[in-house]
């Protein structure tokens, strides 16, 4: 099934061995959008790179950005103040809810419930209004800085965030309804797709997929960036049943993720330093000056961040000729890199109709495998 | 009033009149009443025919818009909820663009519902409407021009064989379909007077041509040498002989109640007997309905040509005017379901209430008058601002229109069921399909066709159904629905889908500091 | 919510001692390091000898907790110090996710209050560095069986940089096509990346007119 398959939302390939509909074996395939990100950006400067992470995963491009600044951030020891991490939290978190937003309008679309795809890419056009203010593009935003943001919050965004997040959390409720309520949703997504978190985490799989499977970790808390624990949260849990979770699980955890995040942003906007109203134009122009002296042989930098399909992580070497220019060495780590083969491991038992299901619910977004 | 419309009648004495008095008055004039006779059958024919094709484009336009509306899309005409909502003042003006001023009712209704029901700042985007860009276009073009459009698309494709594929079987497989499909309507009648075919055991035909087509889809499948077109190939085949059981046994049991196996007798009983099937055996139309989404393989039944599986399953390989008919005749088939629907369950071209509303118009002396008045309130109500002075239609009118048009009407009303049907729910499993037809349809429909024998042999006594039956059949049939509907274990639900997460509720009409905690 | 600082600095603390103790005869070195920004959170640092990878992998693994390899990165440094011309850093994590236990026929979940998390249940962060000298065939132990994670991880690192892992089974080329030239790992230093102040291959923007000098080379 692939490369071009309605399906694999991406290009991949992924071979079954079926015995009339059931799958007996599944081989994927990646590799068809490689574009070598990694050695592209040994020789570009470490503010030039943001863009590139940007196309790392489309359909969550701020999370990504976000990923690699706080990594050059480790590298070349930077202190952001507090008015930026908030902003990098409301921009992270609308992105989150934008992004899962774009799965639930691609997972329902493969079981066949094509009002959902309208629907979810409705309530995503209200985020990616936002998302414009802030950065200024729909889709890539070239968003933060090292050392900070691209621009302050504009002025009246307090204001529209917070309508446009009201309104998102009572439409999301009407979506929920629409797919909880629906006993084929139901027959469709439970006991398919059974996927233990031991065995997940072995495998490298993180994030909502795990905490799908019963265990609330999440790499805000484990590792704590930015203000998280400074916001008023939880973490989306499911209980899934014996056998592990299932996809109805793993769509129960995004959609709840997605309330979390737009009561994060709310919260955020309440606790910015500063006031959320106001607009500073002036930065610091100092920050940068002499991080890149810093960024000498043998010096490294990684950080781990929840992106929106688990843990992300960009670790950055310095040292070379160009030191303090570009990094060494970019090592980009993708969670849906080790997810594609774990899912299509979870397939083998179920019958060909279950793919989607299973493929779906897992959240595979192809630019971030392939890099 | 009775059918006024006795088209057959009317073809059938022109023709004959024509061939008296051309071949009759030859030599040939034995030949002048099977030559009345080919005519007849020939104008019957292409008028059922023509009137199915051109009234398929109201099923694209229901499907199209009422889909739209569903989905909350917006496309040259608004969305449902648009109609009525504005954002802090603002509302739609799409109407205003309305060529004649035919969109002045539209814009009455719209402000009314804005007085009554409108809602502040419930939709966020409506404003972004009304930057649509026509490009210059400053007449509206109805949507429907896509529909030609497509159709244009497909009889201008390539026509392609796969190299590998059985040349012969890909070839036949869309003839069998599309004529099979066009067979069916030979026997769907109109009226009582308009059909193409009415042979005596017309109902048997018509389900057997009905059940042709599964061996075409079964053929393009297999012919296709293409792995996932024998996958759909393979569920289409299972599938419809899996729901072509229910169906027969459930049509079987409207012929016992009927007593006949012609489709037109069936509908002039419930016509004679004054109360429509679906109030008798109200199973039996959910079963019919049920079985006949799986038979035109509309979601929720939708496996065989799954899109994210099988990229358009079945059909994959076919390109061109191929493709065209194929999706034709998938579109023909579900208006013969609906149109079949329509005739056994919901009293065929009957008016609906016909015989309360003839019963108000006594005798053809009042007939002048009612037309005079309604010609009056026709022209006050089309000068004025009060476009509701239209409303009051004369009865006379409605009690005028042809049965076949109301006929129409329940088509496409079924239609619109059908449609949002497919619009809310998911594709189910194959093998769930097939459980679901094997396990549950076929018991329920045998339970069905021992109510339609209670039903005919120890309740009819010829006549009318005494009214006591039907109203007592629906009322339980209406109570096991609210009671199936119903959540039974709500707590259970909420603690099996909500577990654990706090949900953030919405603090209400935002302002900047409305949200405070 | 988080984790308190104090408690991952002692958490740090104790695998940094548990490391030196069983592997004091050694090269190993083990130290806490903290990261320069942010939080400035701790994580344990090992620079690990490439013969003893396998067992400090299944060390990590069993008995300190480290579920979750994260990734597996390798380097080639061709102007570094002699014995470290290509280096492999592996990024675990210690999870601690436990299967959700049984209770009434479903799952109880596993809810953890972060503040209170001390000692051997703190999630910590790894990084071990594993230096090669300078070699035609750089090669490291496969840790495929300690951590699925690693499986694909290490076809990537080989894939890209031409690192080899002993003892993987089913290596192939995961990101490039199948039929890639054998010895061709892009990510290795003397294929240069030509940007900006570099060498142009081409004499026009868009790549298609070769200078004559490049003519027959690999880009």
């Amino acid at each position: 099934m692939g490369p071009q398959h309605p399906m694999t939302h991406g290009l991949w390939t992924l071979k079954v061995k079926v015995d009339g509909e059931t799958v007996v074996d599944t081989i994927p395939d990646l590799g068809y959008i490689h574009r070598g990100v990694e050695k592209i950006c040994e020789a570009r400067d470490f503010t030039k790179i943001t863009t590139y992470c940007d196309r790392l995963c489309y359909a969550s491009a701020n999370t990504w950005a976000h990923s690699y600044i706080y990594s050059a951030e480790d590298l070349l020891e930077v202190e952001v103040p507090a008015r930026a991490e908030h902003i990098r939290v409301i921009a992270i978190e609308i992105q989150r809810i934008a992004s899962h937003l774009m799965w639930l309008g691609a997972f329902c679309p493969d079981i066949g419930n094509l009002t959902a795809f309208v629907w979810c890419l409705r309530e995503r056009e209200m985020m990616m209004d936002l998302l414009q203010e802030l950065g200024g593009s729909r889709l890539h935003y070239n968003f933060p800085r090292i050392g900070g943001v691209k621009r302050d919050l504009p002025i009246g965004f307090a204001m529209r965030a917070r309508n446009k997040l009201n309104l998102f959390l009572n439409r999301v409720q009407e979506t929920e309804q629409m797919l909880d309520e629906s006993t084929v949703f139901l027959v469709r997504t439970q006991g398919v797709g059974y996927a233990k978190p031991e065995e997940m985490v072995n495998h490298g799989v993180t994030g909502p997929n795990v905490r799908a499977g019963g265990v609330n970790y999440d790499v805000r808390w484990a590792h704590p960036y930015s203000v998280y624990d400074e916001l008023d949260w939880e973490v989306s849990v499911e209980r899934p049943s014996i056998k592990g979770a299932d996809s109805y699980d793993r769509y129960r955890v995004r959609v709840d993720e997605m309330r979390q995040s737009a009561r994060m942003c709310l919260d955020a906007l309440d606790k910015m330093p500063g006031g959320a109203e106001t607009h500073y134009t002036e930065g610091d122009p100092m920050i940068l000056t002499k991080a890149r002296e810093r960024a000498e042989e043998g010096k490294t930098g990684f950080h781990h961040f929840e992106d929106s399909r688990g843990e992300s992580m960009f670790y950055l070497a310095g040292g070379g000729d160009q030191r303090g220019k570009h990094p060494y060495r970019i090592s980009i780590r993708s969670p849906m890199f080790l997810t594609i083969p774990y899912a299509a491991k979870c397939m083998i038992g179920h019958k060909v109709a279950d793919i989607p299901a299973i493929m779906g619910s897992f959240d595979p977004c192809i630019g971030e495998t392939d890099r | 009033m009775e059918d006024w419309v006795v088209f057959r009648t009317w073809v059938g004495d022109l023709t004959q009149m024509i061939a008296d008095n051309t071949v009759g008055k030859t030599s040939l004039s034995d030949y002048s009443d099977g030559l009345a006779i080919v005519m007849t059958e020939t104008i019957m024919a292409v008028t059922v025919f023509a009137t199915i094709m051109g009234t398929i484009l109201a099923l694209l336009w229901i499907e199209r818009k009422f889909f739209a509306r569903i989905m909350d899309r917006r496309g040259a005409t608004m969305a449902l909820r648009s109609l009525w909502v504005g954002e802090g003042g603002e509302h739609a003006d799409w109407y205003d663009d309305l060529p004649f001023g035919v969109g002045k009712p539209i814009r009455w209704l719209n402000k009314l519902l804005n007085e009554k029901a409108g809602n502040a700042s419930e939709y966020e985007t409506v404003h972004r409407t009304k930057d649509r860009g026509y490009h210059g276009v400053w007449w509206m073009l109805p949507g429907m021009i896509q529909n030609v459009a497509d159709g244009m698309k497909f009889m201008t494709k390539e026509w392609m064989v796969p190299a590998k594929a059985d040349k012969f079987i890909f070839e036949v497989a869309p003839f069998i379909i599309i004529t099979s499909t066009v067979m069916i309507f030979a026997f769907i009648p109109l009226s009582s007077n308009i059909y193409s075919a009415n042979p005596e055991l017309s109902l048997l035909f018509m389900m057997a041509i009905f059940g042709i087509a599964p061996f075409g889809v079964f053929f393009a499948g297999w012919s296709s040498n293409n792995k996932f077109t024998l996958l759909g190939g393979i569920r289409s085949a299972a599938q419809l002989t899996a729901y072509e059981i229910p169906l027969l046994v459930t049509v079987l049991s409207l012929a016992v109640l009927s007593g006949s196996l012609n489709i037109i007798e069936i509908a002039e009983f419930q016509i004679t007997s004054g109360v429509w099937n679906i109030f008798l055996l109200p199973l039996g139309a959910a079963l019919f309905m049920i079985t006949m989404v799986a038979e035109v393989e509309r979601i929720p039944f939708d496996m065989p040509e799954a899109e994210a599986e099988l990229v358009e399953g079945w059909w994959t390989e076919y390109g061109g005017m191929r493709w065209g008919l194929m999706f034709a005749s998938e579109y023909l088939r579900c208006y013969a379901a609906c149109l079949l629907f329509a005739i056994f369950f919901l009293g065929g071209w009957e008016m609906p209430f016909g015989d309360t509303i003839t019963g108000i118009i006594p005798n053809q002396d009042l007939i002048l008058g009612a037309i005079g008045v309604g010609l009056i309130g026709l022209a006050l109500g089309l000068r004025s601002e009060y476009p509701v002075l239209l409303a009051p239609i004369p009865l006379v009118f409605i009690s005028m229109i042809p049965p076949t048009v109301w006929l129409l009407f329940k088509a496409w009303f079924m239609f619109a069921i059908f449609v949002w049907i497919r619009a809310s729910l998911h594709r189910v499993r194959s093998d769930q399909i097939l459980e679901f037809g094997w396990r549950w349809l076929l018991p329920l429909s045998l339970v069905n066709l021992a109510i339609a024998f209670w039903l005919r042999l120890s309740i009819w006594q010829g006549g009318t159904w005494p009214l006591l039956i039907p109203g007592l059949i629906t009322a339980i049939a209406l109570i096991l629905v609210i009671i199936l509907g119903m959540d039974e274990d709500k707590s259970a639900m909420e603690g099996r889908i909500r577990p654990y997460s706090v949900y953030t509720e919405s603090k209400g009409p935002a302002s900047p500091r409305s949200h405070d905690r | 919510m988080k984790i308190k600082a104090e408690y991952a600095e002692e958490s740090a603390r104790q695998v940094v001692e548990a490391a030196e103790t069983r592997w004091s005869g050694t090269s190993l070195h083990a130290e806490v390091r903290h990261h320069k920004s942010g939080m400035k959170r701790p994580y344990v640092f090992i620079n690990c000898p490439k013969n003893h990878w396998r067992s400090v992998a299944k060390w990590l693994r069993f008995e300190m907790g480290a579920d979750h390899c994260s990734m597996i990165t390798g380097t080639h440094w061709p102007e570094g110090p002699d014995e470290k011309k290509w280096e492999i850093v592996a990024h675990l994590m210690r999870m601690n996710v436990i299967n959700p236990p049984e209770r009434g026929g479903w799952t109880e979940q596993v809810i953890r209050d972060p503040a209170i998390l001390q000692n051997d249940d703190v999630p910590m962060e790894f990084e071990i560095s594993i230096s090669i000298p300078d070699t035609r065939r750089p090669s490291v132990p496969s840790v495929q069986e300690v951590w699925m994670g690693a499986d694909w991880n290490e076809k990537e690192t080989w894939d890209l940089v031409g690192i080899e892992f002993d003892g993987h089974e089913g290596m192939r080329r995961v990101l490039q096509p199948h039929d890639t030239p054998v010895g061709y790992h892009p990510l290795q230093r003397e294929h240069k990346i030509r940007y900006h102040d570099a060498e142009i291959m081409y004499d026009d923007m868009q790549g298609f007119g070769r200078k004559p000098a490049d003519d027959g080379k690999v880009k």
